[in-house]
């Protein structure tokens, strides 16, 4: 077996938690900070991690506002997020496929 | 050989979760329960006010139902707004774009439908007029409505496809029916309206207040 798609695999993105963040963005142009903490059933403190480690490595970006005088944090995907998740969809469909043959 | 195997089952697990968190994300995820009961509730209500004030002339009807749907429109519109604000989240979310761009061609059918039928039912011979605009039109309304509820349930819980296909369903089988002998236009027209968007929609409501998950959960 050909090791290299497994060792190409974006260790940012291959935790469970930021796969998770970044699976729910490329569903959707934006998400508000409480739409992912209560899908993902993640704590606030978490998710804000992750979210931060996604947005140093340059996957995410967030925007602070305000709603009816209360704070809305929403997060997108960047263009760099993007093409990062779909190189790591397509190396998982490698993996299969070269295990299958 | 099974670390190959558990590496492609693994690959295989990882796409899986993928997927069902992109289908989530992409799900509208509001309260419905509130939103079916309030309809339920206009609907209920208007079908007892327009029979009980004889609004008995196609023109009437069709005016009376166009207030009713507005005040229904409003109403829950101002319901999903106080929900998104209390969890501090856009109103205007991609799954409510999504489920409003689904929603919108079949009532937008029933609206011209409404007009056309509003403007010519004048004009046809008397013992049409009343099977035209009291009886044809609002099973078209049902019909639509039941569509428009189908095509938002792809964005939707499950079950909200199903609603639809009880409007579908009950609308298609009354048009096959006719008006029966033993009823009246008036009875059977704010009958046919209290049944499907009355009853319907607060049957659904109370089911969804029992079973929603936390009020958001798809």
């Amino acid at each position: 077996m050909n090791p290299e798609p497994f060792l190409q695999l974006d260790r940012v993105i291959h935790e469970k938690g930021r796969l998770a963040i970044m699976s729910m963005l490329a569903a959707s142009p934006e998400l508000s900070f409480t739409e992912m903490r209560d899908t993902l059933n993640m704590t606030d403190g978490n998710l804000t991690t992750h979210i931060r480690t996604l947005q140093e490595t340059g996957y995410l970006s967030v925007t602070k506002s305000f709603q009816n005088n209360r704070p809305l944090t929403t997060c997108a995907l960047t263009a760099a997020g993007k093409k990062a998740f779909s190189n790591y969809i397509n190396l998982l469909e490698q993996i299969i496929r070269q295990n299958k043959a | 050989m099974q670390s190959i195997g558990m590496e492609s089952n693994w690959a295989v697990e990882h796409l899986q979760v993928i997927r069902t968190l992109m289908e989530r994300s992409a799900l509208y995820r509001r309260a419905l329960a509130p939103i079916m009961i309030y309809n339920g509730v206009v609907g209920l209500a208007a079908a007892a006010a327009g029979w009980g004030l004889r609004v008995g002339s196609p023109r009437g009807f069709i005016i009376f139902w166009a207030a009713v749907c507005a005040v229904a429109m409003a109403g829950s519109f101002l319901l999903v707004r106080r929900q998104a604000l209390k969890e501090s989240e856009p109103f205007w979310s991609p799954p409510t774009r999504r489920v409003t761009q689904a929603f919108l061609p079949p009532l937008a059918a029933g609206l011209i439908l409404s007009v056309v039928v509003l403007a010519g039912v004048d004009s046809a011979p008397a013992h049409l007029d009343k099977v035209i605009g009291m009886l044809w039109l609002p099973l078209g309304w049902v019909v639509l409505y039941g569509c428009a509820f189908h095509a938002a349930g792809f964005f939707m819980p499950r079950g909200m496809k199903l609603f639809g296909w009880a409007f579908i369903l009950g609308g298609c089988g009354l048009f096959a029916l006719g008006i029966p002998d033993w009823t009246r236009p008036l009875v059977y027209a704010y009958g046919i309206m209290g049944f499907f968007f009355g009853g319907l929609h607060l049957a659904y409501g109370i089911y969804l207040y029992f079973t929603e998950k936390n009020g958001n959960e798809p």
